[in-house]
This record gives structure tokens, C-alpha cells and sequence, in this order.
């Protein structure tokens, strides 16, 4: 899988073009016009709408501002989550361009996690990774990569650089069929329409038989509603 | 028990284990199953006294209010004013709400403890108040270790903003423990090993008591009393 470049660029390109509209009742000094972006999938909102932010800051007042967040049709938009996934999770049926509403003041802070600056957002990303790794190769390969590897990990998805990122993940994603490939498949099925944001159990690549699995045995086994008659599997 | 990992069907037990002691201690932990599955967690609510301190730490960027936790009232020497995002302002007296939660992790095969804290009129507390609940020796050496540090996570069961310590180092500082305890041999309650050791950084007390109640008088035994 890792030795499909175009399906890995393809991935890694991927952009959902936005506007941002600032909430109404945010205090102005004059009108705020929409800004437009076009979002990659794979990064995080507060790493790439620095522009957003100084956009709508041309026309508040310093003291009118706090923490940014973001809002779709009334839900607070968790800035942890991949941006592709936010879509898919809330948007995916409507007509692009994404319509974001863009936040400074009353923080829902029972529903967000708040982001004082990007070295929590590299925090959290590299927790992912490492969580992965935990999981796929039981942590050797992330703990025998050098900090110099995480950092080039995270600047080349802070600055959209696919060599650089894939330089190192390509570490991350070896998969040794002889011994099996990964132990697990690190995979989380996010759902909308529940409490609990994510399903994530383990689950083994492999059958005991020596059957690679599909992605509908996963389903299948940890979220069977999903596949219905008419699935589009 | 497999090597210095736990797996979930352990986990559950090791739980339910010490549940029945916290019973019989009026410990106050309680199990919130997730629908009617094995699949929970332990919660536990304490409420506690402090009184907000400041204090400089040259080390760090950003200034931290330190809390001190009393039942009789003694302040701190006073620091001067920070300007850190706190909700505790400097002299004031609270009284704090935490809520302890232990979940699963089966990616570290590990327990991982979740936290949040409000105060009474229920405000959310910071990341800069949580650390004040830290003590000062352990405050250090977390915060220059990103892994070990706390941050703010999404709870998995949830979704809620919540604190929690990094379990990938579980292991690590399990193993020589339980590698002593399997080779005496002598029965552990891994959960409860475990919460012994992280339990106290963040504020949350373990009483001894739960030791001498996990020492059957027959070896082979797993129930107590």
C-alpha cells in the first residue's frame, strides 16, 4: 500500500475549499467579509487558518478577542480531529464551499479543547503517531526514530511538504509480511450521532488462517450497522 | 497477568477488585458501565479546599499559580501577580470539585487516568490551575517530558475536554514492581499498583489501607476477606 505513490499524494492533496463567515455577534467596527481557503484534509484547523484569524482581527477590537473557534450549523468544530474527517463527520451532504462560522468569545469549553499554540497541536499530532506505532509495532519503530525524525514528521505536515513527511513515514508504515505485517490496525470509526466520538478496539490485519482482512471485515466486526443491503461497499 | 501489560479482561477485573475494597473503605469510587457491556470505567469525585498561591518558576514560560491543599486553612507566603490564564485569583479561597476517572487504553494495553476540576460555581479549570495541584517535586520533571506531561485530551467515552497523564510510560515504571511481585510470589492488584504511583501527582490520594486489605491470609486466595 505504501508503494502507491499516486494514492498517497492523492490523500495527502486532498483540499475542501471553505468560507469563513464571522459569528454575527461578535463586536465590530465595521462589516467583516467572508474569507475563503482552501483546507487540506490531513491537517488541523488551528494550524492553517493563521490568515482567518488575522483577517477578522482587522476589523475587532484587541480587547473583543479570545481564543478563536470554529462552528458548523451550531456544532463547535474539534480542531484535534483531522480536517477531512470534520467534513465527512459533519458536512459531507452539503454543497461546497464549506460554510464555517469563525468564534472569539465565549469558548465552549465543555466541548473543546483548547489551543494556546501550535506546539500543543504538534503534541497532540505526535501523540497520534505514536499511538499508531504502539499499536502497529508495538512502539519500536517510533522510539528508534531520533527527535530530529519526529520534528521533520511534523514539519512536513505543518508546511504541506509530502517528501519530507513521507521520508519519515514511510518508517512508520513498513509492513514485514513475514512477521505478520502490523500487529494491529490502528483505525477509528467516528460517529456524529453518539456521546462516544470514536470506535477504536484492536484488531488484527490478518486472519488466524493467514487471510488478509478487509476493510468490510473491520466494519463488519466493529460496526455492523454500517453495513446495510444497499451498502456502498 | 502477560509480562507488564494488561489486557482489557484484567483490567475489568483488577476494577471490580477494587471496587469492593473501596466499598468497604467508603473510598467512593463507583463503575460506569458503557451499555450494559463489560466496557467502563472507575469515577471518583472529591471535593477539595484550596487556597491560590503565586509563585515564580524562572524555568518556565509561562507562570504558574500555585495551590496548596488544606483542611485548616494556612496560606502561602505571597507571590507576585501573574499573569497566567488562571480561573484561581492570588489569596483566594476555593473550593474544588475534581473528578477522577480510570479508563483502558488498549493501544498501551495500560490504565490511563482522566481528570477534569471545576469550582463551585462551575468553571472549568485550566491546564496553569491543574499544575498547581501538582507538587512542586513532581511538577518538574513532568513538564520537561511532553510524554509524561499533562494535557488536555478528549475523554474516548465521552468526548468531553478532560486532563490526562500520558500512559505510555506505564510499563516502564510498572515493570520492576511486578517482575519483584511475580517472582515473590505475592498477588497485585495492577490497577491499584498502578493509581498508587500516579494517583498522588495529580492530587488523588490512595489510602494504605487498601494494602492490608489485599494481603489474604491464604496466598492462593483472590478475594478479600
Amino acid at each position: 500500500m505504501a508503494d502507491d505513490k499516486d494514492v498517497l499524494r492523492d490523500v495527502w492533496f486532498g483540499r475542501i475549499p471553505t468560507c469563513f463567515t464571522l459569528n454575527q455577534d461578535e463586536v465590530t467596527e465595521r462589516e467583516a467579509e467572508a474569507y475563503y481557503l482552501l483546507l487540506p484534509r490531513v491537517s488541523y484547523l488551528t494550524l492553517v487558518t493563521d490568515k482567518v484569524k488575522k483577517h477578522f482581527l482587522k476589523v475587532m477590537r484587541a480587547e473583543d478577542v479570545e481564543e478563536m473557534w470554529f462552528e458548523y450549523e451550531g456544532t463547535p468544530l474539534k480542531w484535534h480531529y483531522p480536517i477531512g474527517v470534520l467534513f465527512d463527520l459533519h458536512a459531507s451532504n452539503s454543497v461546497l464551499p464549506w460554510s464555517i462560522t469563525v468564534h472569539f468569545k465565549n469558548f465552549p469549553d465543555q466541548d473543546l479543547l483548547h489551543c494556546p499554540s501550535s506546539s500543543v497541536i504538534e503534541a497532540h499530532f505526535m501523540s497520534s503517531i505514536k499511538e499508531a506505532d504502539a499499536l502497529k509495532h508495538k512502539s519500536q519503530v517510533v522510539n528508534d526514530m531520533q527527535k530530529k525524525d519526529h520534528k521533520q514528521l511534523w514539519m512536513g505536515l505543518q508546511n504541506d511538504k509530502f517528501d519530507q513527511f513521507w521520508a519519515m513515514n514511510r518508517k512508520l508504515m513498513e509492513y514485514p509480511t513475514e512477521e505478520g505485517g502490523f500487529r494491529y490496525i490502528p483505525f477509528r470509526i467516528y460517529q456524529a450521532m453518539s456521546d462516544r466520538p470514536f470506535i477504536q478496539k484492536l484488531f488484527r490485519p490478518v486472519s488466524p488462517e493467514g487471510n488478509a482482512y478487509t476493510l468490510g471485515d473491520l466494519l463488519k466486526e466493529m460496526y455492523p450497522a454500517a453495513i446495510t443491503n444497499d451498502a456502498h461497499l | 497477568m502477560s509480562g507488564c501489560a494488561l489486557n482489557e479482561k484484567e483490567f475489568f477485573s483488577c476494577c471490580q477488585l477494587l471496587l469492593q475494597q473501596s466499598e468497604h473503605l467508603r473510598d467512593g469510587w463507583s463503575w460506569e458501565a458503557v451499555q450494559g457491556s463489560e466496557e467502563g470505567y472507575l469515577r471518583k469525585t472529591v471535593l477539595r479546599s484550596v487556597v491560590a498561591d503565586c509563585c515564580d518558576q524562572q524555568e518556565r514560560t509561562q507562570p504558574v499559580v500555585a495551590t496548596r491543599f488544606h483542611s485548616d486553612g494556612i496560606t502561602g507566603d505571597g507571590g507576585d501577580e501573574d499573569d497566567a490564564v488562571c480561573v484561581l485569583s492570588e489569596g483566594s479561597s476555593h473550593v474544588l470539585q475534581y473528578e477522577y476517572h480510570i479508563l483502558y487504553s488498549c493501544s498501551y494495553s495500560a490504565p490511563v487516568l482522566y481528570f477534569r476540576a471545576f469550582t463551585l460555581e462551575g468553571r472549568s479549570l485550566m491546564l496553569e490551575d491543574v499544575w498547581s495541584s501538582v507538587h512542586p517535586n513532581f511538577r518538574h520533571c513532568l513538564q520537561n517530558s511532553p510524554l509524561t506531561a499533562i494535557t488536555q485530551q478528549e475523554h474516548p467515552l465521552l468526548g468531553q475536554p478532560f486532563f490526562m497523564l500520558h500512559p505510555c510510560r506505564t510499563e516502564e515504571f510498572m515493570r520492576p514492581v511486578l517482575q519483584e511481585a511475580q517472582e515473590q510470589p505475592r498477588p497485585v492488584n495492577y490497577v491499584l499498583l498502578w493509581l498508587s504511583v500516579v494517583g498522588p501527582v495529580v492530587g488523588l490520594d490512595v489510602p494504605l489501607k487498601y494494602c492490608t486489605q489485599l494481603h489474604p491470609s491464604s496466598p492462593s486466595s483472590s478475594e478479600p476477606d
